[in-house]
């Protein structure tokens, strides 16, 4: 029986890879979305004078914004858009029918997809890299941090996931959560996540509120680590609090889950 | 215990006073009804189910009529796991089926339109390879099944197109083929073969009779053409508002509201006169061609007189329409009630 469950999974998953490889031109364009706006956040840091106390050197914001689009594409979900469609067109009702945990489906989903933009991803942060390789300094990197960092891009993807997977299980009940989506998971992650402005750099009140939330978790957390700006005890402080929003929207997502099949009327398809 | 065992093996299917209702927005007329339906809207309750008991035993095929709105696919899909009752019990093979534990659903397949069981972004092969994973078939068992399936249902040219380019036809029998690649032990199908040209009706038909005939599933069908119906089940169960009106023998349900048959004879030339008192009316009259309402124990009489005139082209002996029948049975309830 176990055997049988793990070729689901494997075949689910290889199933997801097949149906990215047929719409390659959507993996393209997603791309260029998570390429482009870093670019042009990088330049404008470098171009514009430095506020008196803020510690990103031009060197850290380099690095900062050549990882921003890895960690963003690593960290990515599209289980708003994916599971609000599931409801309206019908198919979630295929999904409910399969002796096959539904949501994992959603969490099989996002591995095809995340590790199928860094086909693309790789090459253009290296080339990148090679651009601008004298002026980044690298020199502090050591085997335990880059432990941390792969560590830390797995829990930011899940903590992503189960933020973003509240949001869309609110699909049962709001015909449109995509607006719900681009506050919380759009807004409030661009500006409390880090892509606009490194949280490191933000004022001290601003920097604790950033800290306690979930969204550094999902950009920042592993570019400061791999940056080399945090110490150990930061580092686990924040592992820990990440696992803890894990947790909690984890829960939530459950709960959600069972009130939303009661009230799901399966009427797509 | 022996009786349980028993009790179980006999029904695939049972359900107690089982009611679905759902509470929709009343819709609103005019500016001012909308304004008001925005910040206080009204609710109505629909009982699209209601108080509905049936038994249905391992094996059978059972055709589920009723006009649009009738509570059909909201019943297949109470029986499946879909949709969870407002109150009754449902048992199918021993499990509540809004649980959907899996034991359960490994037992169950439900067609419903072209893409319940059928990925949409990827070909039937693809969606076959998966289910072969998750249902844990084996391989003899995969290749054995595919083979049968794709010969039956005539598929092999389409397995590795992308499903959403399918033609409806070529997609239908996909979704057959794979939502039966596990074998299920109960099959529900809510119009399978809509959309469909008479063709493509008849192949779904023979293929659904013949699958049966092989494999024994019961089979819960529902569907507005009535020739799937006359040609699948011989027993219906008709629905009319969320009450059942009607459970038994399609034969029955025939000769009770249908007591005459269709006699229809094409003459050479000449005419034909059929009186009442022979218990014979003319329903419609085109030139030479005669269309008869015959009671039953009349026919052979009324048809021996059609031949002694020597002068036939053409005759033909038949039920009335069966959406006559079941249109008989709806107007005949709301008399009643
Ligand atoms: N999801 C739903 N929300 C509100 N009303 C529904 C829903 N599904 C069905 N209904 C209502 O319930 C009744 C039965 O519908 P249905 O089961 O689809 O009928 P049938 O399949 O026999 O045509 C109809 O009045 C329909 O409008
Ligand atoms: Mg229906």
């Amino acid at each position: 029986m176990n055997i049988f469950a793990a070729g689901g999974k494997l075949a689910v998953l290889a199933a997801y890879f097949k149906i990215i490889l047929t719409y390659r031109g959507m993996l393209l364009i997603h791309g260029l979305r998570l390429l482009l706006l870093p670019m042009v956040l990088a330049s404008a840091w470098l171009s514009i004078e430095k506020a008196p106390g803020n510690p990103y050197t031009d060197s850290d914001y380099l690095l900062y914004y050549l990882l921003v689009p890895l960690i963003m594409n690593l960290t990515d979900s599209r289980i708003v858009f994916k599971f609000s469609l599931a409801v309206k067109d019908g198919s979630l009702n295929r999904e409910l029918l399969k002796p096959f945990p539904p949501l994992l489906g959603y969490l099989l989903e996002s591995i095809a997809n995340n590790t199928m933009q860094l086909l693309y991803l790789i090459p253009f942060s290296f080339a990148f890299w090679l651009f601008v390789r004298d002026r980044i300094v690298l020199a502090h990197l050591q085997p335990s941090l880059l432990i941390f960092f792969v560590a830390a891009i797995l829990i930011g993807w899940l903590a992503r996931l189960a933020v973003s997977g509240s949001i869309a299980l609110l699909s049962f009940w709001i015909e449109d959560v995509t607006t719900l989506n681009l506050i919380l998971n759009g807004g409030i992650w661009a500006l409390l996540g880090g892509m606009i402005v490194p949280v490191a750099t933000f004022p001290e009140r601003i920097r604790y509120i950033a800290e306690l939330l979930p969204y550094r978790y999902m950009l920042s957390f592993p570019i400061e680590i791999f940056s080399g700006r945090l110490s150990t005890p930061e580092i686990y402080q924040g592992f820990a609090t990440a696992l803890l929003w894990i947790i909690v929207f984890s829960v939530i997502m459950r709960i959600i889950w069972k009130c939303g099949l009661k009230t799901y009327t399966a009427y797509g398809g | 215990m022996p009786n349980m065992n028993e009790r179980q093996q006999e029904y695939a299917i049972v359900t107690r006073a089982l009611n679905r209702e759902f509470r929709v927005r009343l819709k609103a007329e005019g500016l001012a009804a909308s304004l008001r339906n925005f910040f206080a809207p009204q609710h109505k309750t629909v009982n699209a189910v209601n108080d509905l008991d049936m038994q249905i035993g391992a094996g059978e095929i059972v055709g589920f009529l009723g006009p649009n709105g009738a509570g059909k696919t909201t019943t297949l899909k109470m029986l499946s796991g879909l949709l969870v009752p407002t109150s009754g019990s449902i048992d199918v093979l021993g499990y509540t089926p809004f649980s959907r534990d899996h034991a359960f659903l490994r037992h169950i397949s439900l067609v419903m339109g072209q893409k319940q069981n059928l990925w949409w972004d990827l070909p039937p092969v693809e969606t076959f390879a998966i289910h072969r994973r998750i249902y844990g078939l084996t391989d003899q068992q995969y290749a054995e099944r595919t083979k049968e399936l794709i010969d039956m249902l005539e598929i092999s040219d389409c397995l590795e197109t992308q499903t959403r380019k399918l033609s409806l036809g070529q997609r239908m029998r996909c979704e057959l083929a794979v939502s039966l690649l596990h074998q299920p032990k109960i099959l529900f199908l809510d119009e399978p073969t809509i959309g469909l040209d008479i063709l493509m009706q008849k192949k779904i038909r023979s293929f659904l009779l013949d699958y049966h005939r092989r494999f024994k599933p019961t089979i819960l069908l529902t569907s507005h053409y009535m020739d799937d119906v006359a040609a699948l089940a011989q027993r219906v169960i008709v629905i009319d508002r969320g009450n059942k009106v009607f459970d038994g023998y399609l034969s029955d349900l025939t000769h009770k509201l249908h007591p005459e048959k269709i006699v229809s004879v094409v003459l050479n030339n000449g005419n034909f006169i059929c009186n009442p008192e022979e218990g014979c009316r003319l329903i419609h009259q085109d030139g030479q061609h005669y269309r008869l309402l015959v009671e039953r124990n009349r026919v052979p009489e009324i048809a021996a007189r059609l031949y002694a005139t020597g002068n036939i082209a053409d005759l033909t002996i038949e039920d009335p329409p069966l959406e006559d029948i079941i249109g008989q049975l709806f107007t005949a309830e709301t008399r009643n009630s």
